[in-house]
């Protein structure tokens, strides 16, 4: 039971912490929506065109702006570590017996809270502008998402207790980042692309993600497609979880 | 010393070495020691000697590499859980948190330790009234003075009422006056029965505080006892001669000097001679006598009971004022 009362003491520490720093919460909200309002309608004179088979650009465009709030809040949660490290807040709580696995599980949860709230709100916005709300389909979503936070959070922060410093770690990150995006069709789907494209993107976990997430948001609740997405992703994330709670269990030395 | 029981802290043989690409840095090459229940150890020695290394073993931070290290009873290595349950530690760093309010960040650490919310309020309450810590205690640590920083990280640190408490360069960046204050504060909690585990490069510091201490150099231990220990063993007062003459003339100074049989020890330093004698009282007039027969001519000569310095001299052969050059460059983080 230790452990789990220490995820929820870690949990409310960083969910409160959320609220004293506005900016970060103005930040999260407005880049989809700036995403929403000056991406989708540049896509309107494709609408019923390929890859947007029903003719509604948001159907298609929204569940990747879906994906990618969940992948940058995972992406993100480095950052607090690289501050948390240097202030020795990390090493202070290393010292104490608290369980490993809730350093790092905590937090992540936390940002998960966060991240779900922005993404409901988000949906709820694009309702006005067509968006169809598919609630089952949705629903299963956000646990495909939710792994897919998982999943960058764990690593993210790993590489942040390893490189200890901002500089690595932005480096990695962002050059991690924008390949992943790119080859995942967020913007745009990858059937659009020449197969090459399509070939590497299957190397690319946020690609299934994507993929099952766009089926799914439109009321799919179970196909080989997004139990793909499950099936990458799952795995992905418990050894990513494994792994970060290892590399908080051993010295940095 | 066994007559005091069970020792809160040993360590046998530690070592720890860094390797990178191109070097290896033996770091901390074979510690022993033991702590007693209540007092304050004093680890004295220049930035890079090996303290923080050595620290960072025994509070379960950095793999030890080889040796054993105990805290009440349990092993280090085998058992870090325990360990941890048992220690309170502040770093150089200290590790509160910037966004949490003093109160809160102490609530979170009790309950870390696994006290109830109930048990952490009460405790908290005590420490803030301990540290001094009320008029700030309900603001954002990220408002704190350096000082007041340092009070709560010490009160993080004995949150939970550790068997021993490592403190890491505690005054390091603090003015005067806080460095000042917070020497009452570590006073008290010794009078109170913390055992305390201090890390410092101030000589001052670790001759007001520590009942023992121990100096690290380049890794080893070089000496340890009661600060009046390692005076006396050193047994001698020191008189500091500087002379009107350099160079040869100087050299033949030192070494007539040497020679008389009050004299233990005679060294040069930058501009002066460095004598140790038995007893500077009476070892004054002679030396002044001996010079001005030689026809040496005295620019300035002063006497000085044995300070920590004379014996980190002693063991080490370098001056810990000037000892700071990083020989094996401390890790940290």
């Amino acid at each position: 039971m230790k452990p789990l009362r220490d995820i929820a003491l870690l949990y409310r520490r960083s969910f409160i912490q959320t609220f004293r720093v506005p900016v970060w919460l103005v930040i999260s909200f407005s880049t989809p929506l700036l995403y929403l309002a000056l991406f989708t309608p540049l896509l309107k004179p494709i609408a019923g065109g390929p890859g947007f088979p029903n003719g509604n650009v948001l159907d298609v465009f929204l569940p990747g702006i879906l994906a990618l709030m969940a992948f940058m809040s995972g992406a993100s949660a480095g950052f607090s570590t690289i501050f948390e490290l240097q202030a020795g807040y990390t090493e202070r709580i290393r010292v104490t017996p608290a369980s490993r696995l809730a350093l790092l599980i905590g937090p992540i949860l936390s940002s998960l809270t966060w991240t779900s709230f922005f993404i409901t709100m988000i949906i709820i916005v694009a309702v006005p502008f067509g968006f169809h709300i598919h609630i089952a389909g949705l629903l299963i979503a956000y646990v495909l998402l939710a792994l897919l936070m998982v999943l960058f959070a764990s690593f993210s922060i790993a590489v942040a207790l390893l490189t200890k410093e901002i500089n690595s770690f932005a480096a990695v990150v962002n050059g991690i980042n924008l390949p992943l995006l790119l080859l995942a069709g967020i913007m745009l789907p990858l059937e659009l692309g020449p197969s090459w494209m399509r070939a590497i993107g299957h190397f690319n976990p946020m690609y299934y993600v994507v993929e099952a997430d766009r089926l799914l948001a439109a009321g799919q609740l179970w196909n080989a497609t997004i139990a793909e997405g499950f099936l990458v992703m799952a795995p992905l994330a418990g050894v990513a979880v494994v792994w970060a709670t290892w590399v908080y269990r051993r010295a940095i030395a | 010393m066994s007559a005091k029981g069970q020792a809160v802290l040993e360590a046998h043989g530690l070592t720890k070495t860094f390797r990178t690409r191109k070097e290896k840095i033996e770091a901390v090459r074979g510690i022993d020691m033991e702590i007693w229940p209540g007092e304050i150890f004093g680890f004295l020695g220049p930035n890079g000697a090996g303290k923080t290394t050595t620290l960072r073993m025994l509070s379960t931070l950095l793999p030890i590499e080889s040796g054993q290290a105990l805290v009440s009873g349990f092993d280090v290595r085998a058992n870090p859980h325990q360990v941890r349950k048992r220690i309170g530690y502040v770093s150089q760093l200290g590790g509160s948190d910037r966004l949490a309010t003093g109160r809160e960040d102490l609530l979170l650490q009790g309950e870390l330790y696994g006290m109830s919310r109930r048990e952490a309020e009460r405790r908290a309450d005590e420490l803030i009234d301990v540290l001094d810590l009320k008029e700030f205690a309900s603001r954002r640590v990220q408002s704190y003075s350096g000082g007041q920083r340092r009070r709560l990280d010490i009160a993080l640190g004995i949150m939970h009422r550790p068997d021993v408490l490592f403190l890491d360069e505690p005054t390091t960046g603090l003015d005067p006056q806080n460095r000042a204050n917070l020497w009452v504060q570590i006073g008290k909690l010794r009078d109170a029965g913390t055992t305390i585990f201090l890390t410092t490069h101030y000589l001052e510091e670790a001759d007001a505080l520590s009942n023992r201490l121990a100096i690290m150099d380049h890794g080893r231990l070089v000496a340890e006892g009661t600060s009046r220990q390692l005076k006396q063993q050193i047994a001698a007062d020191s008189v500091i001669v500087s002379l009107q003459e350099d160079g040869a003339g100087s050299d033949a100074a030192k070494k007539l000097l040497a020679d008389q049989d009050y004299v233990r020890e005679a060294g040069a330093e930058a501009d002066h001679l460095r004598l140790y004698v038995d007893d500077g009282m009476t070892a004054l007039p002679k030396i002044l006598r001996l010079l001005d027969r030689s026809g040496m001519t005295i620019k300035t000569i002063t006497l000085s009971e044995p300070t920590l310095d004379d014996v980190f001299l002693r063991h080490t052969g370098r001056s810990l004022r000037d000892a700071g050059r990083p020989a094996g460059e401390e890790r940290q983080q």
